[in-house]
């Protein structure tokens, strides 16, 4: 029990154990629910729901209507679990740090390869956001959606997206470190 | 009840991710450089322990599957492919 409290205190697990859970969590989901893991989703429901109140006219297309409708889905239940769980996944492993300075932006290779200024961490997430729910959108899920949850009920859409993934990442990675690649 | 059934397996699903170290910039930019395999070896467990468990259960009759994501060639890999530079960019 101890080995078991202490290996839950480690701030890395082995990747394989934390496969396992999220293959048995995936398991779960469908099995109890009838549904798939999915974060993007919500995302577009949600804007769905503040889209159609601010400007409904602009909302009012064939997407936020039939594809993506908008409204508090499981999804989005899902996603307000998924922040609960990182906190406390951060808070097991004592990394949890409220509102310290650098605290969002304290990753050493980040600071390295693009300057240790916060604010383009934050220009940079914002429109690399943009361009992940975007595409996903496209493709019709993200990693977690489409890749993970497709790909466990052998979708072949889940591996043309893994494969162009990692296409395009290993490309970006290659333009972003160059000769430290 | 549902809903309920969401947040848990939500608060599983994220805490795995932050201890598979997913939520780090630094991993999945490195899966990309391949000087650090976690999100492959992660993403590809959960892959063969879900397919297991779900074939085996539809095996038995135990569950029906839901409609699954729909296969379009061009927009899949298109998605994909945008998705990867937004990934390597923000470590998402």
């Amino acid at each position: 029990m101890k080995t078991i409290l202490k290996y839950i205190g480690k701030e890395i697990w082995s990747p394989y154990v934390a496969g396992i859970l999220l293959g048995l969590v995936g398991i779960v989901a469908v099995w109890v629910s009838n549904s798939l893991l999915g974060a993007s989703g919500a995302f577009e429901n949600l804007a769905g729901l503040i889209g159609k109140a601010v400007a409904p006219a602009a909302f009012d297309n064939m997407y936020f209507n039939f594809i993506m409708p908008p409204g508090i889905t499981w999804g989005v239940i899902l996603l307000v679990g998924v922040f609960f769980g990182g906190l406390i996944g951060a808070a097991t492993s004592k990394t949890l740090k409220w509102g310290k300075k650098d605290s969002a932006n304290s990753d050493a290779q980040w600071k390295r390869i693009f300057g240790p200024q916060t604010w383009k961490r934050w220009v940079l997430g914002f429109f690399g956001a943009i361009l992940l729910e975007y595409a996903a959108g496209i493709a019709g899920g993200c990693t977690s959606g489409l890749a993970i949850s497709g790909g466990m009920l052998l979708v072949p859409a889940a591996f043309l997206f893994i494969a162009g993934m990692f296409g395009s990442g290993i490309l970006t990675a290659l333009i972003i470190y160059r000769k430290q690649y | 009840m549902n809903y309920v059934i969401a947040l848990i397996l939500g608060s599983f699903f994220g805490f795995a991710l932050n201890k598979a170290g997913l939520t780090k910039y630094n991993k999945i930019v490195n899966q990309f450089r391949f000087t650090d395999m976690a999100v492959l070896k992660f993403m590809m467990t959960a892959l063969v322990v879900a397919m297991i468990g779900l074939y085996g259960m539809r095996g038995l009759g135990l569950v029906t599957f839901p409609t699954v994501p729909a296969t379009y060639i061009v927009g899949n890999l298109a998605g994909g492919l945008i998705f990867g530079v937004g990934m390597a960019l923000t470590g998402y």
